[in-house]
């Protein structure tokens, strides 16, 4: 990005609604994705998604079908194209179609609820994107999760658990993620990092919502005692799903050194114990921290860069931590482009700062 | 386009930014949403600069946010804008809006076509032009889309260098002045991206048309010597014979599925048949082929068609893009396609010129090595 984003037009810049809900619909892996526009717009996606799923090691190819829109269809109305384009992907069998919509039909108006609500058999379900005219790239990650979490209808926990009770018949604890992201270069070592905490408490992981899985998977959804959100601005859908599954929401993965007090929490919501996580994850701090003391005393500096507030808030408690003194004239090391997760983010950006000062 | 499963190539707006970027001297605005930015921002590997328009101003109009971002923008270079769907949707009279700037604008919504539509209207819109005092060879086909295009603009500089020719405007990769002072001929790395500019005297892919297109440029360019490129394809071309001929005494040709732009498809197909015996089961193209090839190419849309036709001829080899990689595991992969993603890529290889060959050669045999494709 070349131009800097002032304060009163930070949404410009904050990506396509669109591929903000491609990137939760196209991890339902027996869904299929019809986005209605032109074509170019789901060749961007898709490709943006190849190249992700490839740096994750997960050569999984979405189905992303294009309604192909042509001049003529955008000056005559798409609705027939999409209506045409939901009968030929109902051969391959989907368990769901999700359809997404594009600015260029939101610009043209064609009404898809219309063309959806029509009966074909199987479930289609709208999103309301519209690339920017919807919103941001964060909007259409969380319409999306809203939308596919009203498939959970009659899962077991809506009536399982009551306000004040977490866990009423003491059943086995489970936490969902919600809102992993799909596209973040870091999202296997972050969801390890999170599963290996929970797992010291006895939690063990209960539905990644929305990462790899299947429609069926969905209806799972409410039997958890609590909903881990990946970061705050996830905050709407954990308020939809309190409001739904009656199961509270921890506001985010525990970023930097703030692991054993997620511990804590996530124990207390779920009525678990964490004395001893606590301790063991106070310690293997203590550890980490010691691996990189020959940083300390360094006198650093922060490259520019566009990156959450909260990187900075933990690079400078990492920073703290280490007597790493923070000057304008310090050596640049780099920032995460989200904060890190966990001590295992601590290290790699650790690993980072160290090869910023060596080279 | 009808509908399409995962549809395989860029739209128009891609192709007029992986043009228009590659000039010095040209700050390139895209009149758009964030979306319609960041494809082409980082596929592109380009300073672009970005409208990234709201919906307040689909409403109200896209004016003020337009010429915000422009005088915004350093003043010592020209300001080319390219209009995504929307802003072209909306009809605003764009060219009045800027009347008062010396903007180059260039109408290229993503849904009048794909890339190579997109790249010939942002050149037409340049309106290149001949110069009879510039000395040297125009060198076109370069494109910012193309990952090869960087190599391939190299390689045929070099090789005019050992010829005593000297380089004329690079289409699209070299100062923005030298677009309306190009040489009176043109040589092409690669023909999906044709300039149209000067009296075109071939192309630079396979020892065969290379070594036909400096005879061409020997008899238009007085001054040249290229002998030594005539030497270098020679010694290159043994090179090629040998390692091929290797190949052979352990392992039958391959039998191959090409997937790629049309230029580079025919150039691929006349490789391995020429050199490898190898049997081309398909050519399926991504832009449209012209009539008359070698070999018989169609085009493909999507990715299922891709695997469909994969799965219906079953080849030892594959050459595509990343895209084609993910469908055929455990088949031997050359990537000549854009995308190529999965794989960190520094050095700027080619297709064209005698280095490109080679370069191809050994990807192939490499590929189809690591396959150990069976003796039969």
């Amino acid at each position: 990005m070349t131009l800097k984003p002032s304060q009163s037009n930070s949404c410009r810049y904050g990506g396509c609604t669109l591929t903000g809900a491609l990137s939760v619909t196209t991890h339902v892996r027996d869904a299929v994705t019809v986005v209605h526009g032109p074509a170019g717009c789901t060749h961007h996606n898709f490709s943006l998604f190849h190249a992700t799923s490839l740096d994750n090691d997960a050569p999984v190819i979405p189905n992303l079908v294009s309604t192909g829109l042509s001049e003529t269809d955008i000056i005559f109305g798409g609705e027939p194209a999409l209506d045409r384009t939901l009968d030929s992907v109902l051969p391959s069998n989907p368990g769901v179609i999700f359809v997404l919509s594009t600015c260029v039909v939101d610009t043209i108006g064609d009404d898809i609820a219309m063309v959806c609500g029509k009966e074909r058999g199987v479930l289609v379900v709208p999103v309301p994107t519209a690339g920017f005219i919807g919103g941001t790239f964060e909007d259409g990650v969380n319409k999306a999760l809203i939308a596919l979490a009203g498939m959970a209808e009659g899962s077991r926990g809506t009536n399982a658990r009551s306000a004040g009770n977490q866990n009423p018949g003491n059943h086995p604890v489970s936490a969902n993620i919600i809102g992993e992201k799909n596209l973040e270069y870091e999202l296997v070592e972050n969801y390890t990092e999170v599963n290996r905490l929970l797992s010291a408490i006895g939690c063990p992981v209960n539905c990644r919502f929305v990462h790899d899985l299947t429609s069926a998977r969905i209806a799972t959804l409410g039997d958890a005692q609590v909903n881990i959100l990946r970061d705050p601005a996830l905050v709407p859908v954990g308020e939809y799903l309190k409001k739904r599954f009656k199961t509270p929401y921890i506001r985010s993965f525990p970023i930097g050194l703030g692991s054993p007090v997620f511990l804590e929490t996530v124990a207390e919501v779920c009525g678990a114990e964490s004395r001893d996580a606590v301790a063991r994850e106070l310690a293997l701090q203590v550890e980490t921290l010691g691996t990189f003391a020959d940083l300390r005393g360094s006198t650093i500096s922060f490259a520019p860069a566009l990156v959450d507030p909260k990187a900075v808030s933990a690079a400078k408690q990492l920073a703290r931590a280490l007597d790493m003194p923070v000057r304008k004239n310090g050596l640049a090391v780099p920032l995460p482009t989200t904060p890190p997760v966990g001590i295992a983010g601590v290290r790699r950006l650790l690993h980072r700062w160290r090869r910023a000062i060596h080279a | 386009m009808p509908e399409c499963t995962n549809p395989l190539w860029s739209c128009a707006m891609t192709g007029a930014a992986s043009c228009l970027a590659g000039f010095r001297g040209l700050s390139v605005v895209i009149h758009g949403s964030s979306g319609c930015y960041y494809y082409p921002a980082t596929l592109l590997h380009a300073r672009l600069y970005g409208t990234f328009i709201l919906e307040n101003e689909v409403i109200f109009g896209t004016e003020d946010r337009l010429k915000e971002v422009i005088e915004s923008l350093p003043g010592d270079t020209r300001i080319a804008v390219i209009t995504t769907c929307v802003p072209s949707i909306l009809g605003e009279d764009i060219r009045s809006m800027l009347s008062d700037q010396d903007v180059i604008l260039v109408d290229s919504p993503g849904f009048i076509g794909d890339v190579e539509a997109g790249y010939r209207t942002a050149l037409a819109t340049l309106a290149p032009v001949v110069d009879p005092a510039t000395s040297g060879i125009n060198i076109d086909g370069a494109s910012l889309f193309d990952p090869f295009s960087r190599g391939n603009v190299q390689e045929c500089t070099r090789l005019l260098g050992i010829a005593g020719v000297p380089v004329g405007t690079i289409f699209a990769q070299d100062a923005l002045h030298k677009v309306w002072k190009a040489a009176s001929f043109t040589i092409g790395t690669n023909e999906d991206f044709r300039s149209g500019v000067g009296t075109y005297l071939g192309g630079m892919l396979g020892f065969s048309e290379i070594q036909a297109t400096f005879e061409r440029i020997a008899g238009v360019y007085a001054d040249a010597d290229i002998d030594p490129v005539c030497r270098e394809i020679t010694e290159e071309r043994e090179r090629v014979i040998y390692a091929c001929d290797k190949y052979l005494r352990r392992y039958d040709p391959p039998t191959v599925a090409i997937f790629a732009g049309a230029s580079y498809a025919q150039f691929a197909a006349e490789l391995l048949n020429r050199y490898l015996d190898a049997t081309i089961l398909c050519v399926r193209t991504r832009n449209e082929p012209p009539p008359g090839g070698r070999y018989p190419a169609a085009r493909i849309a999507g990715l299922s068609d891709v695997r469909a036709c994969i799965g219906q001829y079953e080849p030892d080899l594959v050459i595509g893009s990343s895209f084609e990689r993910s469908v055929c595991p455990g088949r031997a992969f050359v990537g000549i396609t854009p995308p190529l993603r999965g794989r960190v890529r520094l050095a700027h290889q080619s297709l064209a010129g005698i280095g490109g060959t080679l370069h191809l050669t050994e990807d192939v045999l490499n590929a189809c090595m690591d396959r150990k494709p069976a003796v039969h």
